[in-house]
């Protein structure tokens, strides 16, 4: 399929999104929130392991955007924006952890799980090629979580575990403050990025390698 | 192949309009408390009126192979076909009236008609796609000339307070939980049917069936909706395995009962078929000219439509068409009831299209049938 259109690249990630979506669903740690069955020791593992992927979200976001030459700079300042928006984040996850009673040590010094360095591997290649524009399919599956997942997950956990909502802030964060992000997500797709031989191609597909790589970071929890 | 068409619509709803306020007098009180969700699921799904099978003029409850028959019986009279022309019969219900044999064998027999062939549908509201497929393939195969294609189902007999008080589903406080009592707000009465044959009608138009498709998302969701079974510690038990059928009551293995949030996480996956058949070219939105969705629920809808508009593949809110509001929603009956209606009051001109689609929480599967008139 040649996708010139935003449109067309649109309804191509939200048939990715679906899948991802239900696939995510369907993994054990997810479906056990999802059945009321979630234990205090099943979101701090989940908190542990996820950080390693967060502490990684600025930088591979600051390396698509020195990727981005000057043809392209208004992209490129609205890819420096997103990562100062991002480069934080993990310090929000980390509080979390801290008020389970985790050690700041313990999750700062933790090691990634095999899906996770397989995921940030592939991030940050990607993130090296000259106008790395496809890593926008990467950002529609990542803010795809925030907008339709995170909160869902926050409010499922903070009930279950009986937790006050700053105990979930990273979750219950994103699912609040990711609101414009998919306005800026369409705007970069309309902005003249699809005039590159196969880039709407090469977005659909950076997504379905990203949203296979989520799931195995997920699958491969405590797998290090 | 040959092309096949539906060239008469039918439908039964038994008894008058119900309005909200008086639903209660029909599906009862539980323990003699009104519901208290009730306007809550009326707001959502913004039913105003519905038909009940109890209750009616005639004393005694229709059956669901009795509506079944009088909406075959109704469509049959408004196509050029005899009754006695029809040599197939698929029907689809959610529950039959018996647990075995299927609702065919029962509607053939209502219906009076000689040795047919027949065809049995039962899961939620797309067996009444599977029931139309089976008949038009049938036809399209050469196999039969004159088919009919019907959807029945009778769920407010569940509804009623026995079925539910003295069970362990009852809250503390003697109420039902939302899970449970929402059913009992959304669903209703009623049968649609559609007669097939292998040539138009020749006096009065028809509708020819460009395709069918129906799919399911079984292999990533757990049941969502369900009777006969209840979920504990994340295992279905089915009513069967239980010591015997009243432990299995007791047990709320018998009620229907639906998983709102696991409804919410079908709606993409359903926007996704939808997408991958405007990318196969399969649906052309700007060639579509009414659009039948059978959504359960009003707030589904706009749910849907927000997706829809990402996407850009939204079809006009004016080619929307729906009953839902009137007929109530009647399950595997509401796409023929819904068509029915459609044909009756739109001015449809030969050459438009109109697409349908009947998605399933049941377990996870969504259908498609697109239509043009001839």
């Amino acid at each position: 399929m040649d996708y010139t259109k935003s449109e067309e690249v649109l309804r191509a990630l939200l048939q990715v999104w679906a899948d991802f979506s239900s696939k995510l669903d369907a993994l054990p740690l997810i479906d056990k929130l999802n059945r009321g069955k979630f234990r205090v020791e099943d979101y701090k593992t989940l908190l542990l392991n996820h950080r390693q992927q967060v502490v990684e979200g600025g930088r591979w976001i600051a390396r698509a955007a020195s990727s981005i030459d000057d043809r392209y700079f208004e992209l490129r300042s609205k890819f420096m924006k997103h990562c100062v928006t991002e480069h934080r984040d993990f310090r929000m996850l980390e509080q979390n952890y801290v008020s389970l009673g985790g050690a700041l040590e313990d999750i700062q010094s933790g090691d990634k799980n095999i899906g996770t360095e397989a995921l940030n591997a592939f991030m940050f290649h990607r993130a090296s090629q000259p106008n790395p524009f496809d890593l926008l399919g990467a950002m529609f599956i990542i803010e795809g979580l925030g907008q339709n997942k995170a909160g869902e997950w926050g409010r499922a956990i903070r009930d279950q575990l009986n937790l006050q909502d700053e105990q979930v802030s990273f979750l219950l964060y994103h699912a609040d403050h990711d609101d414009g992000h998919m306005e800026e997500f369409e705007e970069a797709l309309k902005s003249g990025i699809l005039d590159i031989p196969g880039m709407g191609e090469s977005i659909v597909k950076t997504a379905k390698i990203v949203a296979r790589l989520y799931l195995l970071q997920i699958d491969e929890i405590g797998n290090f | 192949m040959r092309d096949v068409y539906i060239n008469g619509l039918g439908a039964f709803l038994p008894g008058p309009p119900v309005p909200s306020n008086s639903m209660e007098d029909f599906i009862g009180c539980i323990n003699g408390q009104p519901s208290r969700n009730r306007a809550f699921v009326l707001r959502q799904n913004k039913i105003k009126t519905r038909h009940y099978a109890f209750g009616n003029e005639r004393g005694k409850p229709y059956s669901v192979s009795e509506m079944a028959a009088l909406a075959i019986q109704n469509a049959a009279g408004q196509s050029e076909i005899s009754l006695q022309d029809i040599t197939f019969l698929a029907t689809s219900t959610t529950v039959g009236d018996l647990i075995l044999p299927g609702t065919a064998s029962h509607t053939h027999a209502a219906l009076g008609l000689p040795p047919i062939e027949i065809a049995n549908f039962q899961s939620v509201c797309a067996s009444a796609l599977m029931a139309i497929k089976s008949a038009y393939l049938q036809i399209k195969a050469g196999e039969h000339e004159c088919a009919a294609a019907c959807g029945s189902d009778f769920p407010s007999r569940y509804f009623r307070p026995g079925f539910y008080e003295g069970t362990s589903v009852m809250k503390e406080d003697g109420t039902l939980p939302m899970d449970v009592d929402f059913l009992r707000f959304t669903l209703s009465d009623g049968a649609g049917a559609f007669i097939l044959e292998n040539k138009p009608n020749e006096r009065q138009i028809s509708f020819k069936i460009n395709w069918i498709e129906l799919r399911s998302f079984a292999d990533r969701f757990d049941t969502c909706m369900m009777a006969g079974g209840i979920k504990k510690d994340g295992e279905t038990l089915f009513w069967g395995d239980f010591d015997s059928p009243g432990e299995a009551a007791q047990a709320g293995a018998i009620m229907l009962t639906q998983d709102f949030a696991l409804l919410k996480r079908m709606i993409p996956v359903w926007v996704s078929h939808y997408l991958q058949l405007i990318d196969s070219k399969k649906i052309v939105i700007d060639q579509i000219d009414h659009l039948c969705s059978h959504y359960s629920s009003h707030s589904l809808r706009e749910e849907t439509i927000k997706l829809l508009k990402k996407a850009d593949a939204m079809i006009d809110e004016d080619k929307w068409f729906s009953n839902l509001y009137t007929k109530g929603n009647t399950g595997t009956a509401s796409i023929f009831i819904m068509l029915e209606e459609l044909i009756r009051v739109k001015d449809l001109k030969k050459g438009e299209n109109i697409l349908c689609h009947v998605p399933e929480s049941g377990r996870c599967l969504n259908g498609f049938m697109l239509l043009e008139v001839v």
